[in-house]
């Protein structure tokens, strides 16, 4: 039961703050962000909702929307709010508190962008750099979708557009440490 | 002769050769001495901070350490994202020591980060370093009669905060690079739309919406082809272009060639040096308007001094 005149403390809102070095209540919800964004109508939340939630304290709500994860950083919103709020540095907040709480949205476009760039990092810890004809077949693979952009492949293999080699870096091993020292430091927090 | 650290990008290396080699050719004409980050990292791109906190600081921050190795006081980047994978690295890093001593602790080899090497992009690089009189300077091969909307894409000039150059909303530097090499840049209100960027794999639908809208409003400023100076802006607009065809029900014809490819045509290399083959949309037939007469000239631009007065405002 809520007494009158108690106040909650916003715990959802207050890690979001800490994390984005924003303050989330500075948002007075004109909706500049969603008009701006490219993606908001691709997003069940537009960020100007997902601001609203996160200032209720909506977490679970927010960590199963599929937001933060259409977001492209492009930076057109945090441009553009009159309140001057890092937009893009706040959905990445929340997904990266979702990716620590072990929140998976279960939204198809979701697994499909998570496995993405599960398989890029895949690339870079193996060889420091990117490999991208291996990541595309890796990402098909991976999604049980094999003859995905087929049609592209004549044309961009042949024309030489997807190099079928790769380079990797000299210290590969440095590369590697660093991952691991960098994952730790994730995890000690 | 003015001394450069490059660090191309994995894509450079990759997808956009094209490029790579042809920023090489301009770079040699303007009497700049390129010297390749030895043993360079990949930055990362929108994966390492899509999914982690660390790794994205950590990875260009291996890069920065490498360029501080070596004497020059820039690093010129070729790709976009890289470019704003490093440069917000080193803005966090200059701002928050305590944070940069942390992030260092992953990087054991390398060394300390020192904080003194500067991260350009090339299209700031020629900007501000080389100027437009210097590049116009070095035609040989006016463009004259080309019509050509510049699409910078997000990250060459956001955040603001983090780039420092040009507009975030309007910006007018590869238009005026573009008139220097004697074409017209049109006036093109999608410059900074994004395309969409990595979705191209992972969310198609999505690039094939928003470069299709991109792509639509340079046909309509009257453009013959797009100038990019992002690898991944140009494969989004260039080899989606066929599918994005197809849905919309149009034809666009409208190929999608790095500034740096412009300004080497100009500067008098042959064609063949732009790589044509590697283009899915054809160059050719765009690049035959040379030397026509454009009998209305486009106007409803923002004259150079307009933006300069009002870069210098924000």
């Amino acid at each position: 039961m809520i007494a009158l005149g108690q106040q909650i403390e916003n715990k959802f809102l207050t890690a979001v703050n800490k994390k984005s070095g924003n303050n989330i209540l500075d948002c007075y919800q004109c909706g500049k962000c969603v008009s701006t964004c490219p993606v908001s109508s691709f997003m069940d939340f537009p960020p100007r909702e997902i601001m609203q939630m996160i200032k209720l304290g909506l977490k679970d709500e927010t960590y199963m929307a599929n937001s933060m994860w259409f977001c492209l950083t492009c930076a057109a919103c945090s441009g553009r709010c009159p309140r001057e709020i890092d937009i893009p540095r706040v959905m990445e907040s929340i997904r990266h508190l979702a990716i620590e709480e072990n929140v998976n949205p279960d939204d198809p476009h979701v697994k499909n962008i998570r496995k993405f760039h599960e398989i890029f990092l895949d690339m870079v810890r193996r060889y420091g750099r990117n490999y991208e004809l291996r990541m595309m077949a890796e990402f098909n693979i991976r999604t049980r979708n094999l003859f995905k952009d087929m049609h592209l492949a004549p044309k961009a293999l042949l024309k030489g557009k997807i190099p079928i080699g790769h380079e990797k870096v000299k210290s590969a091993k440095a590369i590697q440490r660093m991952f691991k020292l960098a994952e730790k430091l994730e995890n000690t927090k | 002769m003015t001394k450069l650290t490059y660090f191309p990008g994995c894509s450079a290396h990759g997808t956009s050769e094209e490029f790579d080699s042809t920023l090489k050719l301009v770079m040699k004409s303007l009497d700049v001495e390129m010297e390749e980050l030895p043993d360079w990292n990949c930055c990362g791109a929108t994966s390492a901070h899509v999914m982690t906190e660390n790794l994205a600081l950590a990875l260009p921050l291996r890069n920065l350490v490498l360029a501080e190795k070596l004497d020059n006081k820039t690093m010129g980047i070729a790709c976009a994202s890289c470019y704003s994978r490093m440069k917000s690295t080193k803005v966090e890093m200059d701002n928050h020591p305590e944070l940069a001593k942390k992030i260092n602790s992953t990087i054991v080899e390398e060394g300390e980060y020192k904080g003194d090497v500067d991260v350009k992009s090339m299209l700031q690089f020629f900007y501000e370093d080389i100027g437009t009189e210097t590049i116009a300077g070095k035609v040989t091969y006016p463009l004259k009669g080309l019509k050509i909307a510049c699409y910078y894409g997000c990250l060459l000039t956001r955040p603001k905060n983090i780039t420092q150059f040009d507009s975030p909303e309007y910006p007018m530097s590869m238009d005026n690079i573009v008139e220097a090499l004697g074409a017209t840049a049109t006036p093109f209100d999608f410059k900074t739309e994004c395309c969409g960027a990595s979705f191209s794999i992972s969310d198609t639908e999505i690039v094939l919406s928003l470069s299709g809208t991109i792509l639509e409003m340079a046909k309509e400023s009257g453009a013959h082809l797009i100038a990019v100076a992002c690898p991944l802006c140009q494969s989004n607009l260039d080899m989606r272009q066929p599918d994005i065809a197809k849905k919309r029900g149009k034809k666009f014809d409208l190929p999608v060639l790095y500034i740096t490819q412009l300004m080497a045509l100009a500067f008098g290399y042959p064609l063949k040096d732009l790589k044509p083959s590697k283009h899915i949309i054809p160059i050719e037939q765009a690049l035959s308007h040379i030397g026509e007469e454009i009998a209305t000239p486009e106007v409803k631009k923002k004259p150079k001094k307009a933006v300069e007065a009002e870069s210098e405002v924000e």
